[in-house]
C-alpha cells in the first residue's frame, strides 16, 4: 500500500540522542494566561465544565471552576470549548531527513538522534497542528540496539535548542523480529533469523558486561594506590550498553510477537535492566498478563494491520484489552500521518473494547508521557506541570474535533484563526 | 448454473478476439445482475424504529425499512410503512440505519501481507502501458481483508491495480459478500485508471534510469498508445467493412486478411470510443492540467482522482463538470502548504459544486473509509454532503445508483445499522446486511480477539 512504504516501521528507523540528559534551556518570559470557559479534561482528575486554567511563567499554577489570576493576565475564552493536555507522541521519526537508522551494524547505541535532528521539519508544525506537542524521536529498527532518542517539543519557528525538552531522561530504541533479520540477512551476515537477533543482542550485552569489568578492575587498582594500572579502552558503543545495565537508560523496543515480548523480558531480567515499553506490540494482547507482571507499558496502533508477516495478528482490540488486564497502554503515531490525529486513533479505542474517555485520553497524554519519562512534568492538566495544552473547537475523542490553539510552555505556538500558517512564532522565509 | 457460465473460463475463451470488448460488456452485464437474488434472504426483515439516513430523501426518525428478497421493499417513518406478517422484525431503536458505503478506490483482493510479495498482485511494473491487466483476475475471494472492511460498513469496492504505471489495468467493482470471485464481482473491467502523479516515472536512480524518465517521456508514451488503439480500431474497422463489402464493380467479394489482435490497443478501444470511464489521476496543478488535456485530445470521458495539491485551480477543476474521486485527504500537505491544505479540499470542491466521492486507496484500511468522510466535516464539508461521499455519489460515478446508495424502494438491500453517526470514529456497526442478507459480524480479528480476551 502506498501509505505502508510511507510508515517508518516498514522503512525500519532509528535515532540515538547523545546529551546524557537534555539541559535545560532558559525559559522565555511569560505572560500571565488565564483560559476560561473550557471543558478541562484533566486526565488525572477528571473533567471540569466551565472551567479555568491560569497559566504563570509558562506553567499550569491553578486548574478549577474559578482560578485566582492576577487582572492583568491575558484571557483566553474559550467559549465551553474542550481544553486537554498536549498530546504526546511516543514513537516518532520526524524532523530527522530520514537519517532514521544507521543500518550498517545491528548495533549502534552510539548513535545519537540530536545528530540528525532537523528542527525546520515542518512535520513538526503539522503534528503541532494536531495538537502534539510532545514527541519522543526514535532511530528505526534496522539493528537490534540502534541509537538514543531525542525529546522534542514543538515549538515551530523556536530555535533548534529551544525545542529539546529540558531534563528529558534519555531513552534508547532497541528492535527485534523482522527487520533486523530482513535488513541483515539481505546482506548475507548475521542476524537473519530471530536466533540470530537475540544472539546479536546477547553477545553485546555481555561485551558490555566485560567492558564494566575492566572499568570495575581498573577503578579498584586505582583506588588500591596502583599506579601502574592501564586504563581501558574508552569505547562509545559499550559506554552505552553500560548504561542500559546501570539503569540509566530508558529501553524501548520495537518488538510485534508474542513470542519475542516474552524473549525480549526474559533477556531484560537475564541482564538486570528494565524494558519501559514494547513499541508496536500487536500481539501484546496475546501476553498482556505477562506484561502487567512486569510493569511493562506498550506503544501501539490503534488498527493498523497486516502491513508484514508479524502485524498479520495485530486486532484493533490490542490496546483495551492490554489494558484492560493491567498494562499501560499508549497510542503513538510512527509516522507522520498519523502524528496529526492521534485523538481520533486513541477514540478508537472506545469503539474497540469499549474504553472510557478518560482511558482513551490517557493513551495520547499521561501514558506516553510516562513511556518516556516526562510524566512529571507533562501529560495532564495539573498544577505544576508544563502549560502544554490545546484547544479543541469540538469533543476531540471522535472524527470532528479541531485544534483550534495549541500552547507550549504556555506560548500560543499555533492558532487555526490566523493566516497563512497559523503560527504566531513562524513566519515563511524569515 | 444458467448466467454463471459467464466465469472466468468462459472469459477465458473470448480473449483474444475481437469480440473480447462486447464479451466483457456482456460479461459484465450479466454479471451484475445474476447474483442479486442469490444470497436474498428468503425471510422479509424489518428494521424498525432505528433513525434512517436514506441519502436521497432525508432523514426518517423512528423508521422503518422492509428488506424482502434482497431488495429494499419498503422505507418511511413508523406507522407509514405496513410491516409484513411473517418478517423478522429487528428493533434497532436508537441505532442509525444508512445505506451499505462504497469506496471508490482500493485494493482488496489483491493484497493479504503487503511486505509478502507472494501474496500480492498489485500492479504489473514491466512497462507503464497495461490496460490489458485486469484485475478480476487476480481477485481473491476469500482474503481476510474482506470480511474486516465489511464490519465497518463497507459492501462495495473499486478495486484498482496500484499505481505505479500510467495506465496500470483496468478496475472492477465488488461487493463484499459471495463465495466465490463470481459472486462478488459486480462489474468487471468498470474503468480504467490514467495515472499522471509523476510517480511513474522510471527514475529511481540515475543509474537504473530509463525510459520513460520524466513526465514529457509519461505524456508522449501515453499519447502513442492511444494514436496506435485509434489506428487499431480503425485497422479493424476497415477489415470488418472490406469483408462485408459486397458492391464491387466485378461482383467478387473481397477476402482481406484480418489485422493481427493485440490486447493492450484493443484495451484501449471502449475508452477512446468515450464508452468506459477514465479515472484520471493527478496531485499537482501542473500534472492536471497536462492530464486533462491528454484526455480531451482523445476525447476520452474521464472522473478525476487525488488532485491532493491543486488548491489553486479549483475554478478549473469546476469548470470540467465531472466528479473527483477527492484525497486521500490524509496525504502530507506540501512544505509550502497550510496543514490542512490538504484536508479542506472536499469542502472547497463541494462550495465549487463540484460532486465528491472518498475512497480508502488502501486494502488493510477500507474500513476506515467513513472516517476520512467525517474528517473532511472537521474542516467544513456539510455532514450530508460528507455522507453522501461514500453512498450516492460513488454509487452515481460508477453507474450503479440504480441499485445501491441509498435506502428507497427496489434497491439491493446493503444496508448498515450502527450506534451513532457512521462518520464518528467511536461509532460501532452492529448489523451489515449485503443483498438483504445479514452476514456474520465475525472476522478472523474478532475470532483472535475472542481468543484472547477471556484469559
Amino acid at each position: 500500500m502506498s501509505r505502508v512504504s510511507r510508515l517508518s516501521c516498514l522503512a525500519i528507523i532509528g535515532v540515538s540522542l547523545h546529551v546524557c540528559a537534555q539541559q535545560p534551556v532558559a525559559p522565555a518570559t511569560h505572560n500571565d494566561v488565564v483560559i476560561k470557559n473550557a471543558v478541562v479534561m484533566t486526565v488525572t482528575h477528571g473533567n471540569i465544565q466551565s472551567g479555568s486554567v491560569y497559566i504563570k511563567d509558562g506553567k499550569i499554577a491553578a486548574v478549577g471552576k474559578d482560578v485566582n489570576a492576577p487582572s492583568g493576565a491575558t484571557v483566553i475564552d474559550a467559549g465551553g470549548k474542550y481544553l486537554t493536555p498536549g498530546i504526546i507522541d511516543s514513537h516518532s521519526h520526524i524532523a530527522l531527513d530520514d537519517d532514521v537508522n544507521e543500518a550498517t551494524s545491528p548495533v549502534t547505541p552510539q548513535m545519537m538522534m540530536m545528530d540528525a535532528f532537523d528542527y525546520q521539519d515542518k512535520a513538526i508544525y503539522r503534528g503541532l497542528a494536531g495538537g502534539v506537542t510532545t514527541s519522543l524521536l526514535l532511530h528505526g529498527s534496522a539493528n537490534m540496539i540502534g541509537g538514543q532518542a531525542v525529546v522534542i517539543k514543538h515549538k515551530y519557528g523556536a530555535a533548534r535548542d529551544a525545542m529539546l525538552f529540558p531534563g528529558a531522561p534519555r531513552s534508547i530504541k532497541f528492535a527485534s523480529g523482522e527487520n533486523p533479520k530482513r535488513v541483515y540477512g539481505s546482506k548475507d551476515q548475521l542476524p537473519s533469523t530471530r536466533m540470530g537477533n537475540f544472539a546479536v543482542q546477547r553477545a553485546a550485552l555481555v561485551e558490555a558486561q566485560d567492558y564494566m569489568r575492566d572499568w570495575d578492575d581498573y577503578n579498584a587498582k586505582v583506588k588500591r594506590g596502583n599506579n601502574d594500572a592501564k586504563p581501558p579502552k574508552h569505547d562509545l558503543k559499550l559506554e552505552a550498553l553500560a548504561d542500559v545495565l546501570r539503569g540509566k537508560l530508558l529501553v524501548q523496543i520495537h518488538c510485534y510477537r508474542a513470542d519475542e515480548l516474552l524473549t525480549e523480558m526474559a533477556m531484560a531480567r537475564e541482564f538486570g535492566y528494565k524494558v519501559r515499553a514494547f513499541h508496536h506490540a500487536l500481539e501484546a494482547y496475546k501476553v498482556a498478563g505477562d506484561l502487567a507482571a512486569q510493569g511493562v507499558a506498550i506503544a501501539t496502533f490503534s488498527d493498523w494491520w497486516g502491513y508484514k508477516q508479524e502485524a498479520w495478528d495485530a486486532i484493533p482490540w490490542n490496546a483495551v484489552i492490554s489494558m484492560r488486564k493491567g498494562v499501560r497502554v499508549a497510542i503513538k503515531s510512527d509516522s507522520e500521518d498519523f502524528a496529526r490525529r492521534l485523538n481520533q486513533e486513541a477514540a478508537k479505542t472506545m469503539r474497540y473494547g469499549g474504553a472510557t474517555e478518560d482511558e482513551a485520553l490517557k493513551m495520547i497524554t499521561i501514558n506516553p508521557a510516562w513511556i518516556i519519562g516526562v510524566d512529571d512534568r507533562v501529560g495532564s492538566i495539573d498544577v505544576g506541570k508544563d502549560a502544554d495544552l490545546v484547544l479543541w473547537d469540538g469533543y476531540p475523542l471522535s472524527s470532528f474535533g479541531l485544534p483550534d490553539k495549541v500552547l507550549i510552555d504556555g506560548d500560543v505556538y499555533f492558532d487555526r484563526s490566523l493566516p497563512g500558517f497559523g503560527m504566531p512564532h513562524y513566519r515563511e522565509g524569515e | 448454473m444458467g448466467k454463471q457460465s459467464f466465469s472466468r473460463q468462459a472469459l477465458e475463451t473470448v480473449v483474444g478476439r475481437w469480440s473480447l470488448v462486447v464479451g466483457q460488456l456482456l460479461l459484465a452485464y450479466a454479471v451484475s445482475f445474476h447474483a442479486e437474488t442469490a444470497w436474498a434472504q428468503a425471510k422479509t426483515v424489518v428494521l424498525k424504529g432505528g433513525k434512517l439516513l436514506t441519502i436521497s430523501h432525508g432523514t426518517v426518525e423512528n423508521g422503518v425499512l422492509v428488506i424482502s428478497a434482497g431488495k429494499i421493499a419498503a422505507v418511511g417513518a413508523a406507522g407509514s410503512v405496513k410491516i409484513p406478517k411473517d418478517a423478522d422484525v429487528i428493533d434497532v431503536s436508537g441505532m442509525t440505519v444508512y445505506p451499505g458505503l462504497i469506496d471508490s478506490e482500493s485494493y482488496l483482493g489483491l493484497t493479504e501481507i503487503s511486505a509478502e510479495d507472494s501474496t500480492n498482485d498489485l500492479i504489473e511494473t514491466s512497462d507503464e502501458i497495461m490496460p490489458h491487466m485486469h484485475v478480476f483476475d487476480a481477485f481473491h475471494a476469500e482474503s481476510e481483508l474482506i470480511p474486516v472492511a465489511r464490519l465497518n460498513g463497507v459492501t462495495n469496492a473499486i478495486v484498482a491495480p496500484q499505481t505505479q504505471d500510467t495506465l496500470p489495468g483496468q478496475d472492477a467493482f465488488i461487493q463484499l459478500d459471495g463465495k466465490s470471485a463470481n459472486d462478488m464481482l459486480r462489474e468487471r473491467d468498470i474503468a480504467l485508471p490514467l495515472n499522471f502523479t509523476g510517480e511513474q516515472r522510471r527514475n529511481e536512480t540515475w543509474e537504473k534510469r530509463k525510459f520513460p524518465q520524466t513526465r514529457m517521456g509519461l505524456a508522449s508514451q501515453l499519447r502513442q498508445a492511444f494514436i496506435d488503439a485509434r489506428d487499431y480500431s480503425d485497422r479493424w474497422a476497415e477489415y470488418e467493412r472490406k469483408k462485408s463489402d459486397t458492391t464491387k464493380a466485378d461482383g467478387k467479394k473481397d477476402s482481406p486478411s484480418p489485422p493481427k489482435h493485440d490486447l493492450k490497443l484493443e484495451a484501449l478501444v471502449p475508452y477512446l470510443q468515450g464508452k468506459k470511464t477514465i479515472v484520471l489521476a493527478a496531485k499537482d496543478a501542473s500534472d492536471l492540467q497536462t492530464a486533462v488535456s491528454l484526455a480531451r485530445e482523445f476525447h476520452l470521458k474521464f472522473v478525476l482522482n487525488h488532485i491532493s495539491h491543486s488548491q489553486r485551480v479549483l475554478d478549473y477543476v469546476a469548470s470540467l463538470n465531472v466528479p473527483v474521486i477527492v484525497g486521500p485527504i490524509y496525504e502530507d500537505p506540501k512544505d509550502f502548504e497550510r496543514y490542512d491544505a490538504v484536508y479542506k479540499l472536499p469542502v472547497e470542491l463541494n462550495k465549487r459544486g463540484v460532486k465528491i466521492a472518498f475512497a480508502s486507496y488502501d486494502a488493510h484500511a477500507v474500513r476506515n473509509l467513513p472516517y476520512a468522510a467525517g474528517y473532511a466535516t472537521a474542516f467544513g464539508l456539510p455532514h450530508d454532503e460528507a455522507l453522501r461521499a461514500i453512498t450516492l455519489t460513488p454509487a452515481e460515478i460508477w453507474g450503479v445508483s440504480d441499485r445501491l446508495g441509498s435506502l428507497d424502494v427496489g434497491k439491493t438491500a446493503n444496508v448498515v445499522v450502527a450506534n451513532g453517526d457512521p462518520l464518528d470514529v467511536k461509532t460501532d456497526v452492529k448489523r451489515v446486511f449485503i443483498e438483504g442478507k445479514q452476514i456474520p459480524m465475525t472476522s478472523r480479528q474478532t475470532a483472535l480477539r475472542d481468543r484472547y480476551s477471556g484469559q
